[in-house]
């Protein structure tokens, strides 16, 4: 086993405040729509804070934005334009987690600092960093003051629909609060990927890395 | 066929025939059973021929019968007339039509008191040309051109042979609305704004005197708070988040009137417009939904909204797309009259922002009818919970109280599978511990997992 430098400090900031900024948003989020099943704060407090937070997460959305834009790190969120290239490398990563690795088999991908996401995760993390979290800034700003961007409100369909698409991503980030922490358990150790966004280092297998180098 | 008992056979004056012509006419203003003054016909304020009409008409006990058969009081006091503003006018100038020759001798054909009412507005137009024009897009000539028999009339609150100044006149005019408003005229009485003594406000300093407008109607009642309470918008906002938009959604007595019935009431707006369609006074196939729903009493589904905006979107373009937004009101315009001192104004976000939440449990929708009030139809439960609502109710969300079902399950769904899948994934990766090590020590030394060579 080696290490390499994956994860710099500023993404290591930018993701650690990320996962503290999102469970605020998902708390107060779940008790400003569901009033009549929890009363963790009242609801004032609640939209207050999520609204805060909110700003705060958006800021710290452009400490990730910067680092990449100044950064040839940047790679890692390249797209893969050649789709039968990236549906191939997507089916063995998606082989190795629900069949691979309950064989003993190797990830199929080898961690590098230029390339540091597998295929699955490169395509997810471009989905999410580039639209659906910028689409819940954009649809949460119109939320926070409805009258003050009511042009926008309505182009996008009205209020009920930017609430609409709010939830959704919403519900989609509840998923991934559940399913994200469960992966990064999955390195060569259960705690390796979770160190590595602490130290900044990933342990890389040498062996694995000659055979896919 | 009207005879005048009173009327004297061959007066020669052409011009008292004529003032007195008129004043038949201009008796039928006066209210029925007006108490009878002596005449005076020395008061100085009044002309020479307007005593010779008086000679006539200030005797007690005359009336006319009209067509319909009721009894119109040609009694004028002049001691009032004498103390009104009109009194400077004189009699002909309501009057000036009265033929000198036929006064009294050919009987004016009178339908009712309401007819010879509507009649005489043009008179009052000649002098009141502002008023009377006010008065034209007001609710009330709304109503008298819809058909109304009750819509008042310039003196069904004016009394011609009567009419003091403005100052004197305020003094009444609550007596005047009553007539038609009793049960809000008592409401008003008991709330913050009529119990304050001197300072206690009357009915015209909201809804004005003569441009009275539908109450429920757009934003009307809203900028009248607003013209006084002018840092409503400041003072709320210290307390209530997304203040502007609350303050549009929510009608002032929503929350000011802690006692009312609310219900969430459905209205048109085209495009970006701040203001209520007016021109959307339904569609033939939507009007005939609604009224089978009205009369089933079952109420307007997401489906029948939906429907309702695409006959109105059919050739709109994006910028003037027809909308559904929702308003909070209260239910009936006696309650509207009930408001509280504002410590005792709703505040709790728990009235509205909870599943279930009394406001959201009536709906209407409603569209501006030809008088120029508002068209209620009644809407179906869950019409602000059911999926459809994201393309029927698009311009009205509450959160939390108006939330889509669906949505909820969806969230369920998604936080079993979050469990779930990272559970059973854990499981399998538990199950086959023992086989995947031994393939990973395989892979790892693969010399030592092989075979070995057989001995020869």
């Amino acid at each position: 086993m080696s290490k390499v430098y994956v994860n710099p400090l500023p993404v290591r900031l930018w993701h650690w405040a990320n996962a503290v900024l999102f469970v605020l948003l998902i708390v107060t989020g779940v008790q400003i729509r569901y009033l009549d099943l929890f009363s963790l704060m009242s609801f004032r407090t609640a939209v207050v804070v999520h609204n805060w937070v909110a700003f705060t997460l958006i800021a710290n959305f452009f400490v990730w934005l910067l680092f990449y834009l100044f950064s040839e790190k940047n790679k890692a969120y390249h797209p893969e334009f050649n789709i039968v290239k990236l549906t191939k490398a997507s089916m063995a990563q998606m082989q190795y987690y629900g069949w691979g690795m309950f064989h003993g088999a190797s990830n199929p991908h080898r961690i590098d600092p230029y390339y540091k996401f597998n295929p699955l995760q490169r395509t997810l993390y471009q989905i999410l960093m580039l639209f659906l979290l910028p689409l819940q800034f954009v649809t949460g700003l119109l939320l926070w003051d409805v009258k003050r961007f009511s042009t926008y409100v309505d182009m996008a369909g009205g209020v009920r629909v930017v609430d609409t698409v709010h939830v959704l991503i919403f519900i989609f980030f509840v998923f991934y609060m559940f399913i994200h922490p469960y992966l990064a358990t999955l390195g060569h150790t259960p705690t390796a990927h979770i160190k590595a966004m602490i130290t900044g280092y990933e342990d890389v297998d040498e062996g694995h890395a000659a055979a896919h180098g | 066929m009207i005879t005048c008992r009173t009327a004297r056979a061959g007066m020669n004056w052409p011009r008292l025939a004529s003032a007195c012509a008129g004043l038949l006419a201009a008796l039928a203003l006066a209210l029925p059973g007006a108490a009878a003054h002596a005449a005076d016909t020395k008061d100085s304020a009044l002309s020479k021929e307007d005593k010779a009409c008086l000679e006539c008409h200030a005797k007690p006990g005359q009336f006319e019968t009209l067509a319909d058969g009721q009894q119109l009081s040609l009694v004028i006091s002049s001691k009032r007339f004498a103390e009104s503003l009109h009194a400077s006018s004189g009699c002909d100038a309501c009057h000036s039509d009265i033929d000198a020759a036929t006064h009294a001798k050919e009987p004016k054909k009178i339908a009712t008191r309401r007819a010879l009412a509507v009649e005489m507005m043009e008179a009052c137009r000649d002098c009141h040309k502002k008023a009377v024009t006010q008065y034209q897009d007001s609710v009330h000539s709304a109503l008298v051109r819809a058909g109304s028999d009750k819509a008042p009339l310039c003196s069904d609150c004016h009394n011609p042979h009567a009419t003091r100044s403005l100052k004197d006149a305020s003094a009444d005019e609550p007596v005047v609305c009553t007539k038609c408003h009793e049960p809000i005229s008592k409401a008003f009485a008991q709330s913050v704004h009529g119990s304050s003594g001197d300072e206690a406000l009357t009915c015209k300093d909201c809804h004005h005197t003569h441009n009275v407008k539908a109450a429920a109607f757009a934003d009307n009642m809203r900028q009248e708070c607003l013209s006084c309470h002018k840092d409503a918008v400041t003072s709320h906002a210290q307390w209530l988040p997304n203040t502007e938009r609350h303050l549009e959604a929510i009608s002032c007595p929503a929350c000011h009137s802690p006692g009312a019935t609310r219900r969430v009431n459905l209205r048109l707006y085209e495009g970006a417009a701040p203001q209520q369609s007016t021109e959307k006074v339904g569609v033939p196939k939507f009007v005939k939904v609604a009224n089978w729903a009205d009369a089933t009493g079952t109420g307007l589904d997401a489906r029948a909204l939906w429907s309702l905006l695409q006959e109105f979107n059919r050739n709109g373009s994006a910028m003037t797309t027809t909308m559904l937004r929702g308003r909070l009101e209260v239910q009936t315009g006696e309650q509207a009259h009930q408001l509280a001192g504002k410590a005792r104004a709703v505040k709790d976000c728990d009235t509205c922002h909870r599943e279930g939440a009394t406001p959201f449990q009536t709906v209407t929708v409603s569209m501006a009818g030809p008088d120029g009030r508002p068209l209620r139809h009644q809407a179906r439960d869950g019409v602000l919970t059911s999926v459809e609502s994201i393309g029927s109710v698009r311009g009205f969300y509450a959160i939390g109280g108006t939330r889509i079902k669906l949505l909820d399950l969806l969230l369920v769904l998604v936080l079993a599978g979050g469990i779930l899948v990272p559970s059973a994934h854990l499981t399998m990766k538990l199950l086959v511990k023992r086989r995947r090590a031994q393939a990973q020590a395989a892979n790892e030394h693969p010399h030592v997992a092989e075979p070995s060579e057989p001995r020869k």
